[in-house]
């Protein structure tokens, strides 16, 4: 079995997928990073303007202010407790901010590693993964060189089963890639910076209503640390699906591209998913799954970050299922 | 079963959204055997190469290799088996020697100097490490064999070997599978639709049309029989004299020839028969008997298209 996977693994690199995805990947972070300082430069600029400050580097006036308003409200009797701890936990916040002399404006190396996962774990991350995963099986019934390989003496599903091995591993490359892309990157841009503020985590929806009783903060490298692992899961679960629609087209291309129509199409249904209740099992609509602990998702009743988890759990199951039913029965006649 | 039978074919059928395209084949391939797998195109040959090598499961009937069932013993059937069915397509995007690494790490045990070994016997040591995709097509073929040699199978199954080779490496081709028959007394399937192909190389045959086996026998009692053409003042009067005299069923090629099958020790009675009956011979002669005649005559006229 693992001779089998070393040779799926070999046969990727071989292919200069994964070269591919590195270019993009690079070219992409190079460009939100430029973006990223870009606008930065110029809302400080902004900011500083509006507020009437000579330049940005007067933040601490600024947070000071709202850290003394904050600790006001903490002393006010008619605010609820669990009310109280959510402004305890912005209040923290803002001290380490001061402490430790970091700008909350501007960006770090932390943050924007952090916001690039967050941007790309709905669609550009999926994508990547469908541009490894989309011809796993279709490519060699393409060129028909599945022949080859299924009159070895070695049973069909293991065959499967080294080829959704070594995708797993392979997304856990790319997912690798980058964040060591976008943290180079933004070591560059932004400066080694960032990895020990604290993050606010720790939403939750109860009953329709924003619940912030857990609210906490966690280290911006505890919280890097969960979004790429989020990353890797997404990651998984589009790479299963993709197998599965690669094991039941012929083509590469026709795999890819409804792997992709499917992906941006139903991110489209995400619209109506506070009416139309049958759109919160799609899969397309449950990817966003950062946004659950970054607390910057609108608040649909019923979707959380468990069911979300739940869905996607289920798709990726029933695809790989699906895969190995499909590829095991199949007739190869082309 | 015959523990001489290497592969064994029992009333394999093969439907295809319920349209039958493999009936009831039957066929045994005994040990150190050649074996030929003769048909036109379209007949059914390389459908039923796959039904062998476990890529198409027959709808019903059973393949055994060596003695083991492709269905139920696919990895101990298969570890019996080199083939190349179809083209070779093997992976444009690697070397030769990283095709043939490649898929001996799906083997059980081919030793990694075995690989040099069928590289110089398929005579391509000069190119193994030049991408695939820059390959001709008769290297491709050539790695091919390679790939179906290298864990010296019980078994080869080649299918229409020869495409896409220059004469001289056709040449090369069978004296290569002569001498792995004799030298390693390896039992090998080979389909073809060229007869002079099968009668070249193969100790038996099986022919194939529409799906079915419609005969098995050796070659050499295949090759009986070649087709015998006459240009004759009267064609009517001959074929009447062929049907009566010798029970030999002539067909009416122009206005001046007929010919038939039969042996050559009769072409003198019937040329002497002929002119004691006042019919004047032009000439005779004599052809190789074609796949198209050998089907005509085995069928009794059915078209092969």
């Amino acid at each position: 079995m693992v001779k089998l996977i070393e040779n799926e693994i070999l046969k990727t690199f071989y292919k200069k997928r994964i070269h591919v995805i590195a270019g993009i990947l690079l070219v992409l972070i190079a460009l939100f990073a430029y973006g990223e300082h870009y606008t930065l430069t110029r809302t400080q600029d902004r900011v500083a303007e509006q507020l009437g400050i000579e330049n940005a580097e007067d933040w601490k006036n600024i947070i000071g202010q709202q850290l003394q308003d904050l600790e006001r409200r903490l002393d006010n009797p008619y605010i609820p407790d669990e009310g109280k701890a959510s402004i305890q936990v912005r209040a923290e916040q803002l001290r380490f901010y001061l402490d430790n002399d970091v700008s909350p404006i501007g960006s770090t190396a932390a943050r924007f590693m952090g916001q690039f996962i967050e941007q790309s774990i709905f669609l550009f991350l999926p994508l990547l993964i469908i541009l490894l995963a989309g011809d796993m099986v279709s490519g060699e019934v393409n060129s028909g060189t599945v022949k080859l390989i299924l009159t070895r003496p070695v049973k069909r599903w293991k065959i499967l089963m080294a080829k959704l091995l070594a995708l797993s591993m392979l997304e856990m490359f790319v997912i690798f890639m980058m964040a060591l892309f976008s943290f180079a990157i933004a070591m560059v841009v932004f400066g080694y910076s960032g990895f020990n503020e604290p993050v606010i985590t720790g939403f939750r929806v109860f009953e329709g209503q924003l619940d912030t009783s857990a609210v906490r903060t966690i280290p911006q490298w505890q919280y890097l640390m969960m979004t790429y692992a989020i990353g890797y899961f997404v990651a998984f679960v589009i790479g299963s699906l993709s197998l599965m629609v690669s094991v039941l087209v012929r083509s590469t291309s026709a795999s890819i591209g409804i792997m992709m129509s499917t992906l941006i199409g139903g991110s489209f249904l995400s619209f109506f998913i506070s009416d139309w209740k049958l759109t919160r099992y799609l899969f397309t609509v449950n990817l966003n799954l950062t946004s659950y602990i970054s607390g910057s998702f609108q608040i649909v009743e019923g979707l959380s970050m468990t069911f979300s988890t739940l869905v996607l759990l289920g798709w990726s199951f029933g695809a790989i299922g699906i895969a190995f039913l499909v590829f095991t029965q199949k007739d190869i006649l082309a | 079963m015959n523990t001489d039978t290497v592969l064994s074919l029992k009333n394999v059928s093969k439907k295809i959204k319920g349209r039958p395209i493999i009936n009831d084949i039957s066929f045994e391939v005994k040990k150190g055997q050649i074996y030929g797998f003769l048909g036109p195109n379209g007949a059914g040959k390389t459908m039923t190469l796959r039904m062998i090598v476990g890529l198409i499961r027959p709808t019903s009937g059973t393949v055994e290799i060596c003695g083991h069932n492709t269905r139920k013993d696919f990895v101990r059937a298969m570890s019996n088996v080199g083939c190349i069915i179809e083209n070779p397509e093997l992976y444009e995007y690697l070397s030769g020697s990283d095709n043939l690494e490649l898929l001996r790490k799906m083997e059980p045990d081919i030793s990694a100097s075995r690989i040099d070994e069928v590289v110089e016997l398929v005579g391509l040591s000069h190119r193994i490490h030049d991408k695939v995709g820059t390959y001709s097509l008769g290297m491709k073929q050539r790695l091919g064999i390679a790939q179906a040699l290298m864990k010296k199978p019980e078994l080869l199954i080649l299918d229409e070997p020869t495409n896409g080779l220059d004469p001289g490496g056709i040449k090369e081709f069978r004296s290569l599978v002569k001498s792995l028959s004799k030298e390693q007394g390896m039992t090998i399937f080979v389909s073809s639709h060229l007869l002079s192909e099968i009668q070249m190389i193969c100790d038996e045959v099986a022919i194939i049309l529409h799906g079915r086996i419609i005969k098995t026998s050796k070659v050499e009692a295949l090759s009986a029989g070649q087709k015998i053409t006459w240009n004759v003042t009267n064609v009517a009067k001959a074929i009447k004299l062929l049907a009566d005299d010798f029970g030999v069923e002539a067909v009416k090629d122009t206005e001046e020839t007929l010919s038939a099958f039969t042996d050559d020790f009769r072409i003198m009675e019937i040329n002497s028969a002929m002119m004691s009956s006042d019919i004047g011979i032009k000439y005779v002669s004599r052809q190789q008997k074609s796949l198209e005649d050998l089907f005509m005559e085995l069928t009794g006229g059915e078209t092969i298209g």
